[in-house]
């Protein structure tokens, strides 16, 4: 599909859009925020056709649940990667996706799927390696943690065997680096 | 300020953006952002930052999962994922039941009208009946109240009847003629007596007194040894109520006598309004 194509609507006209069920909202979402949904659900899933399957779940469920959304509550793609985030978690800690999955090591999901598909970063985020090199790793790893891998911030803690405090502190001073280099 | 500049700092927010909070933490961050704008304003900023960064490690799916999506939302493919969700079947289902629902219940509502509207119908006319028959039954009661009356009266007045043609026949009562005096001429009048039995009766079938006014009344009296005894008042009426009339009892007596007194009577009679006089004679 031609780039020219794609199409993009405000937060306001996406939400009432999506509320109103009219289809060019599921489009528009699609082409703003499919990948940077599947970017989260393959991260947590690993598996790249059990990740699409899901990323379509997302949709479907973004489209059945739309009066949930609540838009005095936060930004629409924070409740939509929580709920693909909320899938590909309750997934992952199924009993037949865990059978099938046993020989995956899950402590290296990023950088497995990052080798796996060949990464295929947008052209206008440039200077995300800087970013990545500029984040301090220890503050940059629990924040991927809670984000791209599945775990809960308390997880994180017990994993990593740090204080709850401590992993607040290094999630809040990640997500501060990224508001830097974003803003 | 200080308040939500500290609460910020906690990094609870953060957490909120990420989806790390329970519910009832959640509530209190929301209401914390309802409170102070500033709040509000930096859990935008994290969910911007969090944006980009998804965005930055997007990764693209397949062309053909786009369609597919929207053949699962788009009611007019319904049929062709009617296989994969079975509630689509089921939802036309339902509406047909609550159709067919919907129409029975309008039958029974034009049903219930109709019912409605005659049995008021009716409730009209039986009213009206109703209504009919209790004037028909005031109007009967009345008449039935003047028959009563007329015939308790014609009753009295048989027995007062039968009982002047017993006294006529019967010897031991005396019938005394009283005759008109100077003043009433014309004036006569027949009091039956029973000596022994001290009884005095008026006949006023045999009355021919003037009628008397409301402050007057005519009294009877016996003449006992030359003095008058009073034997009670009574009307001179065109129409009578009774036929005999009981005055008070007298065992002796040479002759009676009507005067006409003040209404109730007098002790002693007014000798020049005697209007009839009659002596006994045996």
């Amino acid at each position: 599909m031609a780039a020219t194509k794609k199409i993009s609507l405000s937060e306001e006209d996406l939400v009432r859009a999506l509320k109103g069920q009219e289809t060019i909202a599921i489009q528009a979402l699609y082409d703003m925020y499919s990948g940077a949904l599947l970017g989260v659900i393959s991260r947590i899933v690993q598996h790249s056709e059990v990740a699409e399957d899901l990323l379509q779940e997302t949709f479907i469920k973004i489209w059945n649940s739309a009066e949930n959304y609540d838009s005095s509550k936060g930004r629409l793609f924070t409740w939509m990667i929580n709920v693909a985030r909320n899938l590909a978690i309750d997934k992952i800690r199924s009993k037949d996706f865990r059978n099938s999955s046993k020989n995956q090591d899950i402590e290296n999901n990023v950088d497995f799927i990052d080798s796996q598909k060949r990464l295929t970063f947008n052209a206008d985020t440039l200077g995300l390696r800087d970013l990545v090199t500029a984040l301090k790793p220890e503050f940059n790893d629990v924040l991927n943690m809670v984000y791209f891998k599945g775990y809960t911030h308390v997880e994180a803690a017990e994993e990593l065997n740090l204080p709850l405090g401590t992993v607040k502190t290094r999630i809040r001073m990640a997500i501060m680096e990224l508001r830097k280099h974003f803003n | 300020m200080e308040e939500a500049k500290a609460y910020i700092e906690t990094g609870i927010l953060e957490l909120y953006v990420l989806g790390q909070l329970n519910a009832l933490e959640q509530l209190e961050v929301e209401e914390m952002a309802a409170k102070y704008p500033e709040i509000k304003e930096e859990i935008t900023a994290i969910e911007i930052a969090m944006e980009h960064y998804a965005l930055s490690h997007a990764i693209q799916p397949t062309s053909g999962l786009e369609k597919q999506i929207f053949e699962r939302i788009t009611p007019a493919t319904t049929n062709t994922t009617a296989k994969e969700k079975p509630e689509a079947k089921i939802v036309p289902l339902y509406n047909d039941n609550s159709a067919s629902t919907i129409r029975s219940l309008r039958f029974a509502l034009v049903a219930c009208i109709a019912l409605l509207v005659i049995s008021t119908g009716a409730l009209y006319s039986a009213h009206s009946s109703l209504t009919l028959a209790n004037q028909q039954i005031a109007s009967l009661s009345l008449d039935k109240q003047k028959f009563a009356s007329t015939v308790s009266y014609i009753t009295d007045e048989n027995k007062d009847l039968q009982k002047i043609a017993a006294i006529s026949s019967d010897p031991t009562w005396t019938p005394v003629k009283l005759s008109g005096t100077k003043i009433s001429p014309k004036a006569n009048l027949v009091v039956y007596w029973h000596k022994a039995g001290h009884h005095v009766v008026l006949d006023n079938t045999k009355m021919a007194l003037p009628e008397n006014d409301a402050d007057h009344q005519y009294q009877l009296w016996a003449m006992v040894n030359g003095k008058p005894v009073d034997l009670g008042v009574f009307d001179a009426q065109s129409q009578p109520k009774k036929l005999l009339v009981t005055m008070k009892e007298i065992g002796n007596a040479q002759a009676f006598a009507v005067t006409l007194e003040k209404r109730g009577g007098s002790v002693n009679p007014t000798m020049e309004k005697m209007v009839v006089l009659g002596g006994v004679t045996i």
